[in-house]
């Protein structure tokens, strides 16, 4: 006990205790490795602080953690800088000084104003078609129509933004359904059958989770007395 | 994938940070989707929320891009990148009016449960991490479920190592006093911590 209190205080001890979270997530250089090594070896205190540490640490890092799905988010994130950028493209003009004399600017700084009024003027031209253009077309989606089917598509599906990558998996396993293309804008996935499951089984499977936003066939299976 | 991909990950987001400072979009779409899923199963350890990760993980990519061009390369891409979250973070969860971080390990309730239990004693470790100060828990996480070095970690919270081993040692005492059954006894404050 007397020597643990004497090496408890020592510089020694306490610049290795310091280091034992780090010796632990094995992040240490060698030589301070060594250093740890060398100290816990005849330092009670220290063989006990590792202990705790080794605790704490195979605790967290075998806590499970969830995954999600980055590609929604993604897009919210490119929403917010198109918007930053349409913003930073048209900057409010200061008005000018009355009673100040053009004489009075070098010639630099007109002729910079004039590139950027033309600047400003194209950039204005080009939004104006892009609005013309944009006006014309539906501002809306849905999922079920126009976009050309992807190869082997069979079932279109919405899942819930918060879902994991693990769960959507498991759910498209249960319905033996593999993603052939997707999410488009809208979050939606073209799904083709992986087995020889009928389409409406998978579908119907598929339609358990509350997930699952929305599902609906593409391909209409023939009815059983139809003919091929 | 982007041309500018490289083989090792600290070359490409080097790479892919060059890039966005030079105002390439894809560039930045591949360098979030290569960090997302680290640094969104970081933060659900401290929120269940993904409204919550997902508008920290945005908030920094913002960051991200609009102060690509002042990266230095004296550091990692990686440490720069979550050392943008870690503040952003830090800011997000102070906000939230509900969250309890801020209570003190003698508003919980001595540990009376079979401390011979393993999912007793993760249910409580989880309990307990939830009751320490922010920044110890951060610390603890980066070390722990990050698997980032004393080093790293100095670098992205912006502080010195003592200050690193400083709130590791706090961390681990205020678990130690909580639960009792990680082992060990109390130790005492080091003089030094540098």
């Amino acid at each position: 006990m007397t020597n643990n209190r004497r090496s408890e205080n020592s510089a020694e001890h306490q610049e290795v205790s310091a280091l034992i979270p780090w010796y632990v997530n094995d992040t240490l250089a060698d030589s301070e490795r060594q250093r740890v090594d060398a100290h816990i070896g005849s330092c009670a205190v220290c063989r006990d602080d590792l202990a705790v540490h080794k605790r704490l640490f195979e605790e967290i890092d075998a806590q499970p953690a969830v995954d999600y799905m980055p590609v929604a988010s993604l897009k919210r994130l490119q929403a917010r800088l198109d918007a930053a950028q349409a913003q930073s493209a048209s900057p409010p003009m200061a008005p000018l000084q009355p009673g100040r004399s053009d004489a009075r600017w070098p010639g630099w700084m007109a002729a910079s104003i004039a590139a950027m009024a033309v600047a400003i003027g194209l950039l204005a031209a080009d939004r104006w078609v892009q609005f013309e253009v944009r006006a014309t077309q539906p501002n809306y989606r849905t999922a079920t129509t126009s976009i050309p089917r992807p190869q082997g598509e069979v079932i279109r599906a919405v899942f819930s933004p918060s879902i994991t990558l693990v769960e959507l998996q498991t759910i498209l396993d249960e319905a033996q359904l593999k993603i052939v293309s997707g999410p488009t804008e809208a979050g939606v996935y073209s799904l083709a059958s992986n087995s020889t499951l009928t389409v409406r089984s998978s579908l119907a499977l598929l339609r358990r989770h509350s997930t699952v936003r929305f599902a609906e066939e593409t391909l209409l299976e023939p009815e059983s007395g139809d003919p091929p | 994938m982007t041309p500018l991909a490289k083989n090792s990950p600290k070359e490409r987001d080097n790479a892919l940070l060059i890039a966005i400072a030079a105002g390439d979009r894809r560039a930045l779409e591949e360098l979030y989707l290569s960090y997302h899923r680290r640094l969104a199963r970081f933060l659900s350890r401290f929120t269940p929320r993904y409204e919550n990760i997902e508008e920290i993980i945005n908030d920094t990519f913002m960051v991200v891009w609009q102060n690509a061009k002042d990266f230095r390369n004296a550091s990692q891409v990686s440490t720069w990148v979550i050392g943008i979250a870690y503040r952003t973070a830090l800011k997000s969860f102070r906000r939230q009016k509900n969250h309890h971080l801020a209570h003190s390990l003698e508003d919980y309730p001595e540990q009376t449960v079979d401390p011979t239990s393993d999912t007793e004693v993760t249910d409580w470790l989880k309990h307990g991490l939830s009751r320490l100060p922010l920044e110890q828990r951060l610390t603890l996480e980066l070390a722990y479920h990050m698997g980032h070095s004393l080093e790293e970690i100095a670098a992205i919270t912006d502080c010195p190592v003592g200050t690193v081993k400083a709130r590791m040692f706090h961390a681990r005492e205020k678990l130690r006093q909580y639960l009792p059954t990680l082992g060990g006894a109390p130790s005492e404050l080091p003089a030094r911590m540098g």
